[in-house]
């Protein structure tokens, strides 16, 4: 049985007439008879390539976007569940195959210059207009100007602000110093249950940390006092990639799409109702993707069949529809302990990368195709996310742009464009908690987290 | 043995069937996995221990499962053969190692005196079959009758 059922359907009703044909071949329109095409319903190549093109046009042509997003996924066979956090070994590099992923370490030069902006904003804590206004303007005019809206996000803030323009540092050290010990001090809980110790102090301390700077930057930000945090939302993406030979069952020795879905559960999200900006132009080329000749199920990765769902955390018609940042939390079972235990220091970085690819890959991945692009249609302009990754104590920093949906085995073809992934290493946000006080406090981190809470587009 | 007690010396010693045996995977497997036809007792641990305390060989992760022998086929009495079923353990090295499994029977080499000797062998060969056919006139057909 070659044609699928989703595709089969039509065939067998009333309207199946009613249908547009497509590669009709020219005909003058005075011809008597009807044009000579294919069969849609015979085992040959040809007929396999009509009702591929029947099934695309129907998904060009769906009314609305849950219409569309149904009969995307809606041929069920067995795929490749990708899990982002994974105890697999050099995940990072096979997900960037999957994905088509180009990884750049270190964060993109357009929030290095917000770094630089910030502590020349930041270092004044008081109040002081006309010093400020002096601090800001040569790192204005350091800090390169190309498509940066940090200076522009340091300047609106002042006049619009007017009476505290520079983030008080000490503010928020104390913030998520208060967070941290009300959670593993002040707080007095019973003993963690086995393996559940990350849901017992990370992942309220993270809770509250993210949502009670979310208020506090909301004054400076006006995007995220438009925002909607979300609570352990859930985020799907399924997707096409690659092809290969049908090993065993009923159809065996037939070509077919490697198919793929991630069911990522992050800790928080933040979704928002306008893009971010796009860091580098579509086309550009920052790196290699690497080709793995492997089959997926040697990661090792497994097959199930299940709904293909494709989801950002909120249904389509919320005017949220765009992704601002994600915090995920590491579960128990992958822990720095246990890497170290094994001898797998190394791995500890892959999974921090695998985790902040994936994630994103999938979350802006969902975005576009909520916009109505597709494989076939391929996106028009970037989609950009940022994400967290702790384990409580040790945080890394990534940033994604999708530049290209096109990833199944015609379109990838002539397909030079390549998502790209920025991302930090882990790195701790204090040393050790004790005796009611943090010890070794890293303001970097915090600062970095501030500066992606505050990233939004230039016209906001 | 003298009876165990917890923080005593292990004067009991164990001599399980462990035995390991390399095998060429049958589908292309990463740089870094090497797959083993393992004894059915040993696990994931045991495999670990074994490869990195007897051999020194840095592992990173071990996966295991067991393959059933076949039953399908029958002797001359017409009683089910089975084969014997095994395990099978991929194991990933660790510190960036890589493993191929090696050619044991590479093409040889043939010298120039064997060479010449099969030329003339075939040549002689031919002659001889030329002989032995009949008068392409009589389509092959012997002459020791007729006129």
């Amino acid at each position: 049985m070659a044609a699928s059922r989703g595709r089969r359907l039509l065939w067998h009703g009333r309207c199946w007439f009613s249908q547009t044909e497509s590669a009709v071949p020219p005909q003058p329109p005075d011809s008597l008879y009807p044009p000579i095409v294919a069969s849609a319903t015979a085992k040959s190549k040809a007929a396999k390539r009509r009702r591929l093109e029947h099934f695309r046009q129907r998904v060009h042509a769906a009314a609305s976007i849950e219409e569309k997003l149904r009969l995307y996924g809606q041929l069920q066979r067995p795929k490749y569940m990708v899990y982002p956090q994974t105890f697999a070994l050099n995940a990072d590099r096979w997900y960037r195959s999957f994905t088509k992923t180009v990884f750049v370490p270190g964060l993109p030069p357009r929030a290095a210059s917000a770094a630089a902006k910030a502590p020349g904003t930041v270092v004044p804590e008081a109040a002081k207009t006309p010093e400020g206004a002096a601090g800001v303007a040569p790192e204005a005019a350091k800090a390169p100007e190309p498509g940066t809206e940090a200076p522009g996000a340091a300047k609106t803030p002042e006049p619009a602000a007017g009476t505290a323009p520079y983030l008080d540092v000490g503010e928020l050290r104390s913030l998520a110093c208060d967070a941290l010990l009300q959670e593993s001090f002040y707080q007095n809980k019973k003993r963690p249950f086995l393996y559940r110790d990350q849901d017992h102090t990370p992942g309220p301390f993270l809770t509250q940390l993210v949502s009670t700077l979310a208020a506090l930057l909301s004054g400076r930000n006006p995007l995220l006092a438009a925002s909607s945090l979300d609570l352990k939302p859930e985020v799907n993406y399924y997707w096409h990639h690659g092809e290969e030979i049908v090993v065993h069952g009923h159809r065996k020795g037939r070509v077919d799409p490697v198919r793929f879905q991630i069911d990522d559960n992050p800790h928080l999200q933040i979704r928002v109702p306008k893009q971010l900006p796009e860091i580098v132009p579509l086309e550009s080329d920052l790196g290699d993707v690497p080709i793995i000749e492997h089959k997926p199920s040697k990661l090792p990765l497994f097959k199930k069949q299940y709904e293909n769902k494709v989801f950002i955390g909120s249904k389509v018609a919320d005017p949220c529809c765009y992704g601002h940042t994600q915090f995920h939390l590491i579960p128990d079972k992958l822990k720095r302990e246990r890497f170290v235990r094994a001898h797998l220091e190394d791995q500890i970085e892959v999974l921090y990368r695998a985790n902040g690819i994936a994630s994103l890959f999938a979350w802006t991945a969902a975005q576009a195709m909520y916009q109505g692009f597709w494989n076939e249609a391929d996106v028009t302009r970037p989609f950009v996310s940022q994400a967290v990754v702790t384990d409580g104590k040790y945080f890394a920093f990534f940033c994604y742009q999708l530049n290209t949906l096109a990833l199944t085995a015609e379109t990838i073809q002539n397909n030079p464009r390549k998502n790209i992934c920025w991302g930090t290493d882990s790195k701790p946000l204090y040393d050790v908690v004790e005796d009611g006080s943090v010890k070794g406090f890293n303001d970097e981190v915090l600062l970095q987290l501030v500066r992606f809470l505050l990233n939004r587009p230039k016209e906001v | 043995y003298p009876l165990f007690q917890l923080g005593g010396p292990q004067l009991r010693i164990f001599r399980p069937n462990f035995f390991m045996l390399a095998v060429r995977p049958g589908v292309p497997q990463p740089e870094d996995t090497v797959q083993f036809r393992v004894s059915m007792e040993m696990t994931k641990v045991d495999i670990k221990n074994y490869l990195e305390k007897i051999y020194n060989v840095p592992v990173a992760a071990v996966r295991t499962r067991i393959q059933h022998g076949a039953n399908n086929k029958r002797n001359h009495r017409n009683q089910r053969e089975k084969k014997p079923d095994y395990k099978v353990a991929y194991v990933q090295l660790g510190q960036g190692q890589t493993f191929q499994f090696p050619n044991l029977f590479p093409e040889k080499e043939q010298d120039t005196e064997t060479r010449s000797f099969e030329d003339f062998k075939n040549k002689y060969m031919e002659r001889e079959k030329q002989r032995q056919k009949g008068d392409p006139r009589r389509d092959g057909v012997p002459d020791w009758f007729g006129l």
